[in-house]
């Protein structure tokens, strides 16, 4: 096995991973950068290699693209196709690279920056092939210059619906409509408490903008009650809902599409820190269980620090800031000088991106009844095809916990090793067995973080 | 006419030539397979292995494992994950093929 | 969730593992008013952690073998008697050769077991791989028996309990027992932090925490955690209808000297969901539930090499079971003479799915009836000559 050390081994490159990369590959630390995707960038850096940069491109992505070419002139060794497996006690990653090989990583800290994923809330039919994430729209339509559909329609929770609407306009798609759960009053609230993020008002104002000028209805309180086709979506019919989350009979609309993209706010990557041993804890305002960290962003455990969206969902501001914020963190640890002043004015923007980062995430939280009403033969795992039928069965039968409930209907044993399933299970524990999110024991992370290529284990 | 679905005003890679399930596809340098797919008028990638009930892309970021698909003989890769290259052979498992 | 703790019970089984399940099932059949205390959730230790071989192969001829056949039979019709799919396949099982030396091995075990009765023949390379396509050309052989089966480890586990619960037994799970009070040399109480209950039987099934509960009597009780990994893939199309385990994983089992200590033999099943289950290691490493990377490696270069379609599969998941390891390989059945009411049910190593039927059997036959069905006296703890407590 190909063992290899570095000073820093930094595991995810978007924002937060590059920044501190960056800083810190330029105060002369050996720095190894490690990233899952084929390109660096994370989900926000996503484009076409020849475009990156250009057209109608804001200025996070100008400086984002910026950053990437700065990165690979540095002496950073990057690998990209690239997974963590596992992480011990001693802080040494394995890693899977590009289904190849297996190579062991020892490093005298390592800086966690995966990132996050989408949250999902499940209706009828949201398996059939049609329903993709926001995210998804997002990532096909800036990632490789493709619409997703000729025809789409936008529903969910969340100011992400906004920006992925407007960009599928930008692109002459035919959006349809976009179908928010929430209420205008949380949007205007949103507003209110965003004021002194000037740019940020300001791209919000853009998406309604490009929205209202394409005449496409805008519906609020409303949501996704089933999705249908013949295999593949054609249809989606959606009603409205009242404040307390109960969907309210007659007042169901249908559309005509073959593409419904959906999305509920984000949730951190909270995998790996786990399996490293670092506190987490539940915060549904941060995107529910979000990485502990102290001031300095070092977690919980000696020499692992965590930064960007996997302590808090709080947008791009907040990745690039606690970037940095993190750089000069090992920088001390590391007994390596950096400028304090530069690091308390990073910590106290850090203190207003955490407070746009609380209302944005109110938007996409869902009450509880939203939870308890979803129908019985709803699918919640998709891998292992479980229902919430079947939850409900086992809850009566006294199953209570994600570990017991997991292991009597094999939710969270497939593929995706319950990423998308298990926020759902939490949430939906929650409701049935009337306990806080907090105290819904997580279930616990193994190697492999990820699935392995089996043939990267062998010689 | 699914060819529109590729946005005018980005500027690609080569355009290079992909086989799915057999055919050839058109494709460019630095787009993934599920970009590839979808351009292709493709939704339905594989049977889900307990309902054997079509499934297509979800969360397109490589997380929710729905997009998976067979690459150069190789089963079960993540289509959003992987970029095309010339005369990748792709295998999509969809009913409406027969 | 919270019922109330009984004051009293005809029997305490201490242990919510596959072993607690069956006799606590068994026992409340023959109408007696049972208990289960388990210190965590229901089947999450040992029995949510193995593979479900349900292998006659590898049982040692003599008792072992005896209660294995016994147990066998009542896998047929157990799922209709519990009333829950187990997932039971019966297809048969191989024991996978690679060697002359290992052949010489197993054709002298196979010998053996045809003396007892057991079903097995030995195949030649050719003829393995006519039975299983996906077997590659480094099998020089296999003994095959075709009473060898699988079964869900989790869902028997949950069966069982279900089963028992159904005809009257109490079930609490994050219930730990705290102490074990005897007076005058028999049983006639046990502690819990959700309170007291009295009874004069306790059965100990509490796997590889059995010396714990041992302890609380005064009993040494000779069992090691052996720690066995096991990897995960995604569900692959059916490939393998057969279980399979390499001859040098039965050796590791009884012989290590046998194999020179380094490999510990492969196991590979396919579930009926879909998922490769490749195993294993056998470790003494305490508690330690980890999965290695130099584990995950020996068993995927083993297993590959018997099943290369596998190099194309991915992993998504890894446990480690701890297997109550008894110094003969043998559980650990019956009364134990200097504690009256005390009943140990412990100690199945790697056998604990396979055995679980007739243990639970037996210990209700000697409960309710005073009399098992096969003799008990090789099992009893006293075989390990252990002082008597003061």
């Amino acid at each position: 096995m190909i063992r290899k050390t570095s000073d820093v081994t930094v595991v995810g490159s978007g924002f937060s991973g590059l920044v501190a990369a960056h800083i810190l590959a330029k105060r002369g630390l050996r720095v190894l950068l490690v990233d899952e995707n084929v390109r660096m960038g994370g989900q926000l850096l996503r484009s076409l290699p020849r475009s990156g940069g250009s057209s109608g491109t804001g200025g996070l992505r100008r400086y984002g693209f910026c950053l990437i070419d700065l990165v690979k002139k540095e002496s950073i060794e990057i690998l990209n196709r690239t997974k963590v497996l596992d992480v011990d006690e001693q802080k040494v990653l394995l890693l899977e690279r590009e289904e190849k090989e297996i190579l062991s990583v020892e490093s005298d800290v390592v800086l966690l920056a995966t990132g996050a994923r989408e949250r999902f809330m499940p209706f009828k039919g949201w398996t059939l092939p049609g329903v993709i994430s926001t995210g998804a729209a997002q990532i096909l339509m800036k990632g490789s210059g493709v619409l997703p559909a000729r025809k789409m329609l936008v529903s969910g929770a969340g100011p992400f619906l906004l920006a992925v609407a407007a960009e599928y306009l930008r692109n002459h798609g035919k959006l349809l409509s976009v179908l928010d759960r929430g209420g205008v009053a949380d949007k205007l609230l949103l507003l209110a408490h965003g004021l002194w993020d000037l740019p940020k008002v300001v791209e919000g104002a853009l998406h309604l903008a490009v929205i209202f000028m394409a005449r496409v209805p805008l519906h609020h309180r409303t949501t996704v009650v089933e999705a249908r086709g013949c295999g593949e979506l054609d249809t989606v019919v959606a009603a409205k809902v009242s404040k307390d989350g109960g969907i309210l009979e007659g007042t169901e609309r249908t559309y005509r599409t073959g593409c419904l993209a959906v999305g509920w706010g984000f949730t951190p990557n909270i995998e790996l820190p786990q399996l490293a041993g670092c506190a987490l804890e539940w915060d549904g305002s941060m995107g529910g269980w979000v990485v502990k960290v102290g001031e300095d962003l070092e977690t919980s455990v000696h020499g692992v620090f965590a930064a960007g969206e996997m302590t808090g969902i709080a947008g791009a501001l907040k990745s690039i800031h606690e970037g940095e914020i993190a750089a000069y963190g090992i920088l001390k640890k590391l007994g390596r000088e950096m400028d304090s002043n530069r690091l308390g004015r990073l910590k106290r923007k850090r203190s207003r991106d955490l407070r746009f980062g609380l209302h944005f995430n109110r938007l996409s939280r869902l009450p509880d009844r939203a939870f308890l009403s979803i129908p019985d033969d709803v699918i919640i795992c998709r891998c292992e095809d479980v229902t919430m039928g079947h939850i409900r069965k086992a809850v009566n039968e006294g199953y209570d916990t994600p570990a017991t409930i997991k292991r009597a209907l094999r939710i969270g044993m497939g593929n995706c090793q319950g990423r998308t399933c298990a926020p759902l299970l939490y949430d939906i524990l929650s409701a049935l067995t009337e306990r806080a999110s907090k105290d819904i024991p997580l279930l616990s992370a193994r190697t492999p973080v990820k699935p392995v290529a089996i043939r990267s284990f062998l010689e | 006419m699914t060819q529109d679905l590729r946005i005018p005003s980005v500027p690609r890679g080569p355009k290079i030539k992909v086989l799915v399930n057999g055919r050839e596809v058109v494709a460019y340098q630095g787009e993934t397979v599920l970009a590839a797919l979808i351009a292709a008028g493709r939704r339905t990638l594989r049977k889900s292995h307990r309902r054997g009930e079509g499934r297509g892309p979800l969360c397109g970021m490589g997380v929710c494992y729905e997009c998976l698909v067979s690459i150069n003989g190789r089963a079960n890769q993540r289509a959003c994950m992987t970029e095309v290259e010339d005369l990748m052979e792709i295998g999509v498992d969809d009913s409406k093929d027969q | 969730m919270s019922d109330l703790l009984p004051r009293q019970a005809d029997v305490i089984v201490i242990g919510g593992g596959v072993i607690g399940a069956s006799v606590a099932y068994h026992l409340s059949r023959k109408n007696l008013d049972v208990l289960v205390l388990e210190k965590s959730d229901f089947a999450s230790g040992t029995s949510s952690a193995c593979d479900g071989m349900v292998f006659l192969q590898s049982k040692k001829p003599g008792v072992h073998l005896e209660l294995a056949m016994a147990s066998r039979k009542r896998f047929d019709d157990l799922a209709e008697e519990l009333d829950s799919d187990i997932e039971l396949r019966s297809n048969g099982g191989m024991i996978t050769i690679r060697s002359e030396a290992e052949l010489q091995a197993v054709k002298c075990l196979a010998e053996e077991q045809k003396r007892i009765g057991l079903d097995v023949s030995l195949l030649d390379g050719r003829q393995a791989m006519d039975l299983e396509p996906c077997l590659s050309g480094e099998i020089l052989a296999a003994a095959f028996c075709p009473l060898d089966a699988q079964v869900n480890p989790i869902y028997l586990t949950l069966a069982f309990l279900k089963a028992a619960k159904r005809h009257g037994a109490r079930l609490f799970s994050r219930t730990p027992v705290g102490a074990i009070h005897v007076k005058g040399g028999r049983i006639h109480a046990v502690s819990t932090p959700r309170g007291v209950v009295e009874s004069k039987t306790v059965v100990n099934a509490a796997g590889v925490y059995a010396p714990q509960v041992g302890k609380m009597v005064g009993l040494d009780v000779p069992i090691t955690p052996r720690r066995g990994q096991v990897l995960v893939t995604e569900p692959l199309p059916s490939i393998l209808t057969r279980c399979l385990l390499s001859a040098k994983y039965l050796a590791a089992k009884y012989d290590p000297g046998l194999v020179g200590g380094e490999n510990p033999g492969i196991s590979i099943e396919q579930t009926r969901n879909g998922n490769f289950l490749l195993g294993s290691t056998r470790e003494f490493v305490g508690f330690d539930k980890r999965t290695t990377p130099e584990a995950m490696k020996k068993i995927l270069a083993e297993t590959t090499l018997i099943i290369p379609r596998l190099r194309d599969a991915h992993l998504i998941r890894t446990f480690a079971g701890l297997r109550p390891y008894t110094p003969d390989g043998l559980p650990i059945l019956g009364r134990v003479p200097s504690v009256e009411g005390f009943i140990m049910a412990a100690g199945h190593e790697g056998d604990g799915m396979a055995l679980s039927p007739i243990t639970g059997q037996l210990m209700a036959e000697l409960i309710a009836d005073g009399k098992p069905s096969i003799s008990l006296e090789p099992l009893g703890l006293e075989r390990f000559s252990l002082p008597e407590p003061s």
